[in-house]
């Protein structure tokens, strides 16, 4: 069977409303989705117009960027983005829901909190993907992943090209979908990790070169013909919906759906219909009912059922649990400090220029003057705690020298921006050529929440010992998330090092707590963290000093 | 200060004792650590490319001068962080200022400006005399009130120390007091370092290691010229390949 006509792309969400900007988010968001495949171009939410939280600054990370200047396309991809679908946003009569930034997908300790995943079984044109809509419109929740079974058609061989054209080939049989690969995937997604989603391209039947990025969320809705046919992917689906809706219904939307927006022929669609379509309905898909938790006849118009399913949901979720700032902040008081800390040796030199920089009388050169100067340090120090081997090596002076190297030269990089990026120049000052991945993270000024929107991180960085940094750490909400992040990517635990300037001891606790192997390397400990989340007595923001962006009212 | 931290090396940190046991308290040596002696293993190597050496020694060269400035005298102070809230902190003296010991002891400037942007640097040259060995001071530039400053004497590899102790005698006649002496030092061979507290028990010195065979190429492969160009080569290379 062929494209859903109206799927849109996996890392879906809904969030904030705003029909204003719809227009021209439409068109962005396409040309972003559908040209990259790199990594985490799902993380990114439109490129204008969102209604981002743009000013106040998430006090901890300090790391704030507006995203906007990226990317700006004039090409028109449409007519490609239509074959592949791969759009980010859903629109109702009400309102446009897009990517945003995704919200944490793990619980306090930063260990992951399983997803709910929604299996949408149903027959050709049943309307799964309207109810999927409807589900993810009314639940509310931040990040919902969209995975959808026309992905996992198996590639075509010639002949069965051949077929495809005369209408001959069988798209309904189980045999059609690739399993396997659906069960790793879902399993991957269902664990939060990083997937890579084939692209299945209906006209060559072929998957497309490139993947569509996908990663876990607090839901995850997977939909198709035959989403209970495989029993580990049945069990993989905490939920399972049917969409029932009348064989006529099915053959009438069918009809419209192929001829006006695939150009196809009555006779051809009619001729699949009965040979294939319908008989594989009743011989596969319609005992697929037995398996399903509820019922939904007449499909997305069935609005008790598909409150009903919210509900559920939401109580499922709120079970879950992914409140985080707050509670990082509070918890630890008084604990010894964890092993997994390594604090800079406490010089003079290194108190004059902390002096330096958290003196607010400082003027901004001398402010990213010593702070450079600070940061040098920390990442030689950080650089120190990397695995090192003994070597012997031969002197111009004729004698062996006893000495050492350091074990892997798989070292990288990765900031969270903005205020890890003040840290980058000093790790290329002392690492040639090394590569730097960055992250964004942001604080929704509603939830207090971290959100994560961007993410470029090096090829195979799961190979990498990576040095993340961050200028300074309050509650330690956004280096979890990226912590997190990189965990999802397969890097281990114990190749992290986090590395900054200043932080507090609650967000020391939070992190050694949620991920005990991680180093972490800072040139200072400060005891408090206020209301705001700052950091007492602290630096201020620091990467608005560094940057030169300090709100011209902060006098105080 | 340097000896207190040493928690990644165990081993070292009773290594720095027996350093104060023999070379008296004023002598210290960088905290090392792996990473410090990777460096080393850098620069000792004689595969490492020139432009590898440079960039490690500049590495070496800046730990070790930000260690040095941790001799440098300082007081206490308050400040006002931009949350409103008090962070007591430590100011630097001023009057300080660098002299670096032509050539390799140039090297060391540029570590010494990534620090201080705007210190004061003198230069002392130093050369040998070619029968006697003798060294001799050929030129000496110094600010005009250079005693009264604590001053950041910098060379990178000491073997006998001759020419360090020529260079201490000059800074003595411009009547910079002994205790204000702080010699910023690489590489330095336990004779040079014995001969230097024993002449200099005030002076402060920090170095990153204390081994019997110094890197005598540095400055012929930090600058990529050979001997005979500038006058310290000939001195304490006279061995050198």
């Amino acid at each position: 069977m062929a494209a859903k006509m109206q799927h849109f792309d996996p890392p879906s969400s809904a969030s904030s409303e705003s029909d204003d900007t719809e227009v021209c988010l439409d068109e962005k968001e396409i040309f972003l989705a559908d040209e990259l495949c790199e990594d985490a171009e799902h993380y990114r939410r439109s490129d204008i117009g969102t209604p981002t939280p743009q000013s106040p600054r998430p006090p901890s990370t300090g790391s704030q960027r507006s995203p906007r200047s990226r990317r700006q396309r004039t090409t028109s991809l449409s007519q490609s983005s239509k074959k592949t679908s791969a759009e980010s946003i859903l629109r109702s009569k009400t309102r446009t829901i897009y990517t945003a930034g995704r919200p944490p997908w793990y619980n306090s300790a930063g260990q992951q909190v399983e997803p709910f995943v929604i299996g949408i079984c149903g027959g050709s044109a049943s309307g799964k993907t309207t109810v999927a809509t409807k589900i993810i419109e009314s639940l509310d929740v931040p990040w919902v992943t969209l995975l959808s079974m026309d992905s996992f058609y198996k590639v075509l061989n010639e002949k069965q090209h051949e077929m495809a054209a005369r209408n001959e080939y069988n798209f309904d049989h189980p045999d059609a979908f690739d399993f396997e690969l659906l069960k790793t995937t879902l399993q991957r997604l269902k664990e939060g990790r990083m997937v890579e989603v084939p692209i299945y391209n209906f006209v060559t039947h072929r998957r497309e070169s490139r993947t569509k990025t996908m990663y876990g969320a607090n839901v995850i809705i997977f939909e198709g013909i035959l989403t209970f046919y495989n029993v580990d992917v049945l069990k993989m689906c905490d939920m399972k919906v049917f969409v029932d809706t009348d064989a006529d219904v099915r053959l009438a939307r069918r009809l419209r759906r192929d001829i006006s927006q695939r150009g196809r022929d009555l006779e051809g669609v009619l001729k699949q219909y009965s040979t294939m379509v319908q008989p594989a309905f009743y011989y596969y898909i319609a005992p697929l009912m037995v398996h399903a938790d509820i019922i939904v006849p007449r499909g997305g118009d069935n609005e008790v059922a598909i409150e009903l399913i919210v509900q559920h949901v939401h109580t499922q979720l709120q079970l879950r649990g992914f409140k985080l700032r707050e509670k990082l902040a509070h918890s630890y008081i008084g604990q010894p400090l964890p092993s997994s800390l390594y604090l800079l040796p406490d010089t003079p030199q290194i108190k004059g220029l902390h002096t330096f920089i958290r003196n607010k009388e400082t003027y901004r050169d001398e402010f990213i003057f010593y702070s450079k100067r600070l940061i040098r340090l920390v990442i030689e120090y950080a650089l120190s705690l990397l695995p090192f081997e003994d070597v012997t090596v031969e002197t111009p002076q004729g004698v062996l020298y006893p000495g050492k190297r350091a074990a892997t030269d798989k070292i990288c990089g990765v900031s969270i921006l903005r205020a890890g990026e003040t840290m980058e120049q000093a790790v290329r000052d002392v690492c040639k050529d090394i590569r730097i991945g960055k992250i964004l993270i942001q604080t929704n000024q509603q939830t207090g929440e971290p959100e994560l929107y961007y993410l470029r991180l090096p090829k195979d960085i799961k190979d990498y010992k990576v040095i993340l940094m961050d200028a300074t750490v309050a509650t330690g909400a956004a280096a979890i998330m990226a912590i997190r992040v990189l965990l999802d990517h397969d890097v281990a635990e114990e190749n992290v090092l986090l590395v900054s300037l200043l932080m507090a001891e609650s967000g020391v606790h939070s992190i050694a707590y949620a991920f005990p192997r991680v180093k972490i390397v800072t040139s200072a400990l400060d005891p408090v963290i206020n209301e705001k989340f700052y950091v007492l007595p602290g630096i201020g923001n620091f990467g608005d000093r560094y940057f030169g962006t300090e709100p011209s009212s902060i006098e105080d | 200060m340097g000896s207190t931290e040493v928690t990644s090396v165990p081993k070292k940190s009773s290594e720095s004792n027996d350093v104060a046991d023999v070379y008296g308290s004023n002598l210290k040596i960088l905290p090392c650590n792996n990473q410090v002696k990777e460096l080393q293993t850098i620069l000792r190597d004689k595969n490492t490319t020139r432009s590898d050496f440079k960039f490690y020694a500049d590495r070496l060269i800046r730990l070790v001068i930000e260690e040095s400035l941790n001799q440098l005298p300082f007081s206490k102070c308050v400040v006002t962080t931009p949350t409103g809230a008090k962070y007591n902190g430590l100011k630097y003296q001023k009057g300080n200022c660098g002299v670096s010991i032509v050539r390799s002891g140039e090297a060391m400037e540029q570590g010494l400006r990534d620090c201080c942007r705007s210190i004061r640097i003198g230069k002392i040259l130093v050369e040998s005399d070619a029968d006697t060995h003798e060294a001799k001071v050929v030129y000496a530039k110094f600010p005009d009130d250079i005693s009264e400053r604590k001053v950041l004497l910098m060379y990178p590899i000491m073997s006998t120390g001759n020419t360090v102790i020529k260079a201490i005698a000059v800074l003595k006649e411009h009547n910079v007091l002994e205790e204000n002496i702080i010699l910023s030092n690489l590489f330095c061979t336990p004779i040079a370092a014995k001969s230097l507290v024993t002449a200099f028990p005030q002076m402060k010195i920090l170095t990153s290691e204390i081994h019997s065979i110094a890197p005598n190429h540095f400055g012929q492969k930090y600058f990529g010229c050979s001997r005979f160009i500038v006058g310290e080569t000939t001195n304490i290379q006279g061995k050198d390949i």
